[in-house]
């Protein structure tokens, strides 16, 4: 009887560890979506980088540099751990390591020296890609039409020299001969970061203009590849995988995503974040339309970085200077034929642009005459152990925080003057557009000034005090129709006189209402072209089709972007006229859309100066009022009072195996941060869940009139608005998230832990006090720091 | 198993049980991500309109190694079937393990296209290479092969199997490489039973010219990049037949009959690109697109969501280069294949999509108070919703609350349903005023007779409208309009005063055809809601406006010139007086239509089609007689010279068509002129 029992319970336990060995098995063929932040990777075991044909050219008490001058190679070394990283593979050209080995051997040389001598080399890149993945900088540059790659540490036309400026200051002379292209890098070190800096002015050489990006450091912190190896044994190289280094690339793919370490069967496609949105005025076609695809997401932030191993090594990655011109790139694993992880920034120099001469789309391809004239400022800061020391963790938490120190010793973002204990809620309004009529045009109307009032008075009376709320389509007709200074009413939502009393009567009550302006869109029902909307390099006015998003019969379909001074005069027009009314205003399109502008004889006005020209702008408003951006790009940060549509997560590219609120966890306590509006597939706990994780405040768009109202007008996407349907949400998505972030809102945001797969725990500080928020998206309770968490709730642990 | 069994051994049991649940859960667990592209619906006049996302990219499966697949099909017990064509295999893809569980591979396997598999776990394979149907047991072991049938109906076709379905009996269902006659319907032993469904009514002339003349390659070179022919076919749990066509934009997809026709009665929207068809256990018919949109349709052919984009994938999660195949599991999760990357794309239904089904379901299931509450609850998600308001109105209608179902019917569009729900509300109406309405018109005719007894009398009446019709008799635009009234009653006599000048005029004539036009212009804005087939916002007034006008000038002036050379007796002035005076029964028929067609059903459309008839008739016989009169034609002449005007009438529009676009590429020649001369 009792080995019966025995072997049943055997047999069960057998069952449940087939159970638990496939779960195993589980993650191995699906790639789990990006959407969450998963357990950081495992310890890396790639410490002991060799250093010694190295010179040692700068040390403090934490990081030693060395230089490798004839592979253009800097080695950055952890004093502590010893952990090494470069900026390039540090490979010997395949030839010259045969050559040598073949010498070696002839000369009959002992089994020891030959061991000693033979390094490993590349298994699966050529010549050119050896040269790249060792340069300190690479060159993209056109020859015809195409683009081709030539490396500072290239096997021959290139050659570079490194020379002692001053202590922690040194200059790399890079002389691209093939190319006709020489070049200063200066570098400064400086505690634990490295300066780069490339003055457009010292760039020289006949062939300047033909030059495509600057790629710099293309293989710092990369993984992967296969290595030709010297067997100690038979003496010989074999190939095998080189070691694959547990990490990721941050990218700041919307809010931040993390793309880690794999092996992949497929090939995908490189990822390639164009920091602050295409310049539209310098695509290689000057017409572009908008499909059903949601828009992938555009880094708002010129920054990225790679992490090694948990907690171990890692660097964040920045630039100061000449960001509007930046990508970031990262290719995978089975991508270019090679199996490396690799990511860097790209500066772009110059484009391929095609040249129409007449409609019917006939035309050739070309190139600039003068390349992009801006300075390039690039910072690696490296992050060194767990955290435990007090110094920020090597991983993407301390890259934002790193990141946030940065920019305010630098006055990009400052600590918010007055934090509110509730948290706040953002409650826009539509309030009108136009659609097709019989004869022209006819206005829709959402929402009335009385209604607004009726339904704002409501909630605050509701019990929600901390109130803020944007006026969408308040004009006649819509804002599409009218310029955006332009400041016509209309009885039927609410005249000038109905306006004031609105905005003052929830002045008196705290509520603040402002007028909201899309202030980078025209079309010609508009204002006329000339003069107004972006010129493409070629000489064509900017144009993108939007009728496959509008609906089916749309007033007009084209439309265009303003130019920069002309949005810039305007966006002034408006803040003259709305502060009558209002002491704050909420932009979006000239928040997040930067481009330049052209004409026949060339540049008017650089992506540099449109950027300086907004910022100016903003900063000059911002002295008036309090502005409300639309997901912000971060030039316009300084100046942001509240950052609406804050992104959740990245564009979900299949190669993003984490979400993280890499740009939350950057502007936590110097913003007021809202999530995207609830009404659109953002409603359920898992959303409230990440609003409470990502530290952000709900928003709704509200009208009064059923939203089918707004079904033939170019807010035809706004398909669930109608106050009355979530009267209810409104709560209870904001009592939700208030009873935890409440709690924290005036802290600072300091850590991010994933102890378990779905389980996120949040750490704030202020001063000695910290208090933690677990997050638990599991559809089980669980049990953390004592407390005990139900499935799909969060907690506060104090 | 009997109960001791179970006492012996309930702790394994429960072990087993508690894995079972386990295993069920172990995929829903984790979060789909956002949307990458916008789920669409259709709205109320069919125009796709955005709304809540149904479906959320969800695990996505790259390892697979794949090459060349194509098409996958999902069992009862989620196994995920992939032909894998490139490597000569069909692998075994456990979804609810997430790995691959075995593979088949046999000698006889060339290339691999389709798979299906049926209830009891015969896996059929299409093979085009190995120019077979190949049957496998469920133990994966090869059973046999069915070869091109020896049928001489078969004798010359191409036999290439692209795609497989077979239904319970055991007949097979095949999509060939290059039959274009229909689906090829084996019996379970391979005699050939012939074309199951034929789609060739909708080829065009130099479709079937090319398809007789054509070699392969010459027709896959064609420009048309969706010829017509069939992509797939599919056999749901009940034996029924489904099939996918390309190059259609309606009815590309098709649920069969036992016969082959086509079970959809009203036009079922399908893209052009159509590639797939899968159905689930609930009759929920799912579609694929080779550009990558994925639609759903209710077992009806409703079209409930489509979501996807046409936008090239960029390794987005949800979109694809090249969609190729669609498959469903048992908790409704679907599965889609990218050929071109060799990806697997599960998604996730939102809450939204699962509210939907569950209100379609309970519907069917005739508990029609509980799927109200859940269309309900969708319209608080998506007030647009077309299918919500459908919904609503149709269990409105079960619960006879009839006027609340026409309100929802008429948000959504629904002509149909409303004419249905508004009969029935007539009904009660005349029922409730039958007797009311009577007796009012019995007291009016009283009355009536009595007044005109009393006027008899005195005369009052008499004389006041003698007066009136005096005054009015020598207003001349007054008396110019009636003639009109006139000339549709004589009009050999009547159009005879009008050629001899005696009557009508050219103010007269101008007046009826400004009346004329505003009674057109309402007849097409004003007509009652069922009538009314198109909104006045979707209207094109400038045309409507330039087409009526340019139309009867066109008319007028053509009919002049032509009469004027072949010895006709009008006058200018007079052709312009024709038509008019002939207008006045179709003016009337078009009023009497607008405004019946605001009480009538469609049980009662053929009254409104016959008035209409009548009157256009009546005007055009008129218009006829007074052609032949003012111009002193006989009936040969007469349509002689109507013929030529008409021809008249087409040549000139095609020469200010020309006109028109010479004149706009004359610009245009100068415009790049210009510009070439700036860029060179």
């Amino acid at each position: 009887m009792k080995i019966k029992k025995t072997v049943k319970t055997a047999l069960a336990l057998a069952l449940i560890a087939a159970f638990l060995f496939s779960a195993g098995n589980r993650t191995f063929a699906y790639i789990a979506t990006g959407r969450d932040t998963k357990m950081p990777p495992v310890k890396s075991e790639a410490i002991n980088g060799k250093t010694d044909d190295f010179n040692l050219i700068y040390e403090n008490d934490k990081i030693a540099y060395y230089w490798r001058d004839d592979r253009d190679v800097l080695a950055i070394k952890d004093k502590e751990t010893g952990y090494v990283m470069k900026t390039g593979a540090d490979f010997p050209f395949a030839n010259d390591i045969k050559d040598k080995i073949k010498k070696l051997k002839k000369q009959g040389v002992s089994d020891e020296e030959l061991i000693a001598a033979a390094e490993d080399y590349a298994g699966d890149l050529n010549a050119t890609y050896v040269g790249i993945a060792n340069s300190f900088l690479t060159i993209e540059y056109f020859s015809s039409d195409k683009i081709k790659y030539i490396s500072s540490a290239s096997e021959s036309g290139a050659f570079s020299e490194l020379t002692k400026i001053s202590d922690g200051k040194f200059k790399l002379a890079a002389d691209f001969e093939e190319i006709e292209v020489s070049l200063n890098i200066y570098l400064d070190f400086t505690k634990n970061e490295i300066q780069i800096t490339v003055p457009s002015e010292e760039i020289k050489g006949n062939g300047k203009k033909n030059i495509a990006a600057f790629d710099f450091c293309p293989f710092l912190g990369a993984s992967g590849g296969v290595i030709n190896r010297f067997n100690p044994v038979t003496l010989e190289y074999e190939k095998m995988d080189n070691y694959r280094v547990p990490g990721y690339v941050l990218v700041p793919d919307g809010s931040g995503a993390l793309i880690r370490f794999n092996d992949n069967t497929a090939v995908f496609d490189s990822y390639i974040g164009d920091v602050y949105g295409k310049d539209y005025a310098t695509e290689t076609y000057y017409k572009s339309a908008l499909y059903d695809d949601v828009p992938a997401k555009d880094p708002v932030m010129p920054v990225f970085g790679i992490a090694h191993g948990n907690g171990q090594m890692a660097f964040v990655s920045w630039a100061d200077e000449g960001a509007e011109y930046m990508d970031i790139i990262v290719n995978h694993d089975g991508s270019k034929g090679a199996s490396y992880t690799w990511a860097y920034p790209r500066f772009e120099k110059n484009v391929n642009f095609f040249q129409l001469y007449d409609e019917k789309g006939n035309g050739f391809f070309k190139q600039m005459d003068d390349i992009f004239d801006y300075d390039i400022s690039l910072t690696y800061s490296f992050l060194f152990g767990d955290g435990s020391d007090g110094d920020y963790p090597a991983d993407y938490v301390g890259m934002a925080l790193e990141y946030r120190e940065h920019l305010m010793e630098n006055g990009v973002i400052n600590e918010m003057k007055y934090r509110n204990e509730d948290i706040p809620i953002r409650l826009d309004f539509i309030m009108g557009d136009a659609e097709k009529g019989l004869f022209g045009t006819k206005q829709v109307v959402a929402t009335t000034t009385d209604e607004v009032e009726e339904i704002l008075s409501g909630i605050s009376e509701g019990g929600i005090k901390n109130i803020n709320s944007g006026l969408i389509g308040w004009q006649k007709k819509g804002e599409s129709l009218n310029k955006p200074y332009e400041m016509n009413f209309t009885g039927s939502i609410g005249s000038k006189n109905d306006f004031k009393s609105l905005i003052s009567k929830m002045a008196d009550k705290g509520i603040d209402v402002s007028f909201a302006r899309e202030a980078i869109t025209i079309n010609k029902k508009m204002a006329a072209y000339s003069g107004n909307a972006v010129k493409a390099i070629s000489n064509w006015y900017v144009s993108v089709d939007k009728s496959e998003v509008l609906p089916a019969k749309p007033i007009i379909s084209t439309f265009s972007y303003i130019n920069p001074e002309t949005a810039a005069k305007w966006v002034l027009k408006l803040n003259d006229k709305v502060s009558d009314f209002s002491k704050s205003l909420t932009l979006s399109g000239i928040s997040n859309v930067l481009t330049s502008h052209y004409n026949r004889d060339g540049v008017v006005t650089s992506l540099t100066e449109s950027l300086e020209l907004y910022e100016k702008t903003l900063g000059g408003i911002n002295q008036d009022l309090m502005l409300n951006l639309e997901n912000p790009n971060q030039y316009l940060w300084k100046y942001t009072d509240r950052y609406l549509q804050m992104p959740v997560g990245g564009s979900q590219f299949i190669y993003e195996n984490d979400s993280v609120p890499f740009l939350q966890l950057v502007l936590c306590g110097t913003m007021e941060m809202y999530a995207p509006y609830a009404n659109f597939s953002f409603y359920t706990d898992d959303c409230v869940l990440r609003m409470i994780d990502y530290n952000l405040s709900p928003s709704f768009i509200l009208s009064k009139a059923p939203s089918y109202v707004l079904s033939d007008s170019f807010y035809s996407y706004l398909y669930s608005t109608e106050y009355v349907l979530y009267e209810d949400k409104i709560y209870s998505i904001y009592n939700r998230i208030n009873s935890i972030l409440s709690e924290v809102s005036s802290m600072d945001w300091v850590g991010r832990t994933v102890p378990e797969n779905d389980v996120v725990i949040n750490s704030y500080k202020d001063g000695n006090t910290q208090k933690h928020i677990i997050i638990n998206y599991t559809e089980k309770p669980v049990t953390y720091m004592g407390i005990t968490v139900n499935a799909e709730s969060a907690a506060v642990v104090k | 198993m009997n109960q001791s069994f179970i006492k012996k051994n309930r702790f394994i049991i429960l072990v087993l049980a508690l894995l079972l649940v386990l295993d069920m859960t172990s995929y829903s667990v984790a979060r789909a991500q956002q949307a990458t592209s916008y789920t669409y619906a259709e709205d109320e006049d069919g125009y796709w309109v955005r709304t809540q996302d149904a479906y959320l990219p969800y695990l996505t499966v790259t390892d697979l190694s794949l090459s060349g697949a194509e098409e996958m099909f999902i069992d009862a017990n989620d196994i995920l079937y992939i032909a894998d064509t490139g490597n000569k295999r069909i692998i075994l893809f456990d979804l609810n393990q997430g790995q691959v569980i075995n593979e088949i591979k046999a000698p006889v396997m060339s290339s691999p296209r389709g798979v299906y598999v049926t209830k009891n776990g015969k896996i059929y394979v299409a093979d085009t290479g190995a120019k077979a149907v190949l049957i496998f047991n469920n133990d994966l072991s090869f059973e046999r092969a069915i070869y091109k049938p020896d049928s001489p109906m078969f004798a010359d076709t191409n036999y290439e199997p692209k795609r497989i379905a077979v239904d319970d009996a055991g007949n097979i269902f095949l999509v060939g490489e290059g039959v274009y006659n229909g689906i090829i319907q084996l019996a379970s032993t391979g005699e050939f039973l012939g074309y199951f469904a034929v789609n060739d009514a909708n080829l065009t002339i130099a479709q079937r010219i090319q398809r007789a003349l054509f070699t392969r390659e010459q027709l896959a070179n064609l420009i048309d990049a969706n010829p017509t022919v069939f992509t797939n076919v599919f056999v749901d749990k009940d034996g029924i037949v489904y099939t996918a066509t390309s190059g259609m934009n309606h009815n590309g997809m098709k649920k069969h009959a036992t016969n082959g026709g086509n079970m959809f009665v009203d036009d079922v929207y399908s893209n052009p690109e159509l590639i797939d068809v899968y159905v689930d256990n609930q009759g929920m018919i799912y579609t694929a697109s080779v550009g990558g949109y994925i639609s759903v349709y209710s077992k009806n052919g409703e079209e409930v969501f489509s979501f996807g984009s046409a936008v090239r994938t960029q390794d987005i999660a949800g979109l694809f280069t090249r969609l190729s195949s669609v498959a469903v599991d048992s908790k409704g999760y679907i599965w889609a294949m990218d050929a071109t990357k060799g990806y697997i794309q599960g998604f996730k239904p939102t809450e939204y999509a699962s509210l939907v089904y569950s209100a379609m379901n309970l519907y069917e299931e005739g508990h029609y108070e509980a799927s109200m509450e859940k269309w309900n609850e969708v319209l608080k998600l998506n007030q647009m919703s077309v299918l919500a308001h459908n919904g609503v109105g149709k269990a409105y209608l079960h619960a006879e609350n009839y006027e609340k179902a026409m309100e929802h019917f008429e948000v959504a569009n629904n002509k149909g349903m409303y004419s249905e729900a508004f009969w029935e509300v007539r009904n009660d109406y005349i029922q409730d005023y039958l007797t009311a309405g009577l007796i009012i018109i019995v007291v009016l005719l009283i009355a009536n007779a009595v007044l005109k007894g009393f006027d008899k009398k005195y005369g009052k009446y008499t004389a006041l409208k003698g007066k009136v019709s005096e005054k009015l008799k020598n207003t001349k635009v007054i008396r110019d309009f009636y003639w009109a009234f006139k000339t549709n009653r004589k009009p050999f006599d009547h159009y005879y005063e009008i050629k001899k000048n005696r009557q009508g005029s050219l103010l007269g004539a101008t007046s009826i055809y400004l009346v004329f036009f505003i009674v057109f212009m309402w007849y097409q804005a004003g007509k009652g809601f069922i009538y009314q087939y198109t909104d006045i916002e979707d209207m094109d007034i400038t045309s409507i406006v330039a087409g009526f006008f340019a139309i009867l000038i066109l008319f007028i002036v053509g009919n002049y010139l032509v009469t004027s050379i072949t010895d006709g007796d009008g006058t200018l002035k007079q052709v312009y007086m024709i038509p008019a005076y002939g207008l006045m029964p179709a003016m009337v028929s078009l009023i009497a239509v607008t405004l019946v067609s605001h009480v009538l059903t469609y049980n009662e459309s053929f009254l409104l089609t016959l008035a209409l008839m009548v009157g256009i008739a009546w005007s055009a016989v008129t218009i006829f007689i007074g052609l032949m009169t003012v111009h002193d034609y006989t009936f040969k002449e007469t349509v002689k010279s109507f013929i030529i005007t008409l021809a008249f009438m087409f040549i000139f529009a095609v020469v200010l068509i020309i006109i028109s676009i010479m004149s706009e590429s004359l610009f245009s020649f100068f415009g790049s002129i210009g510009k070439e001369v700036f860029w060179q």
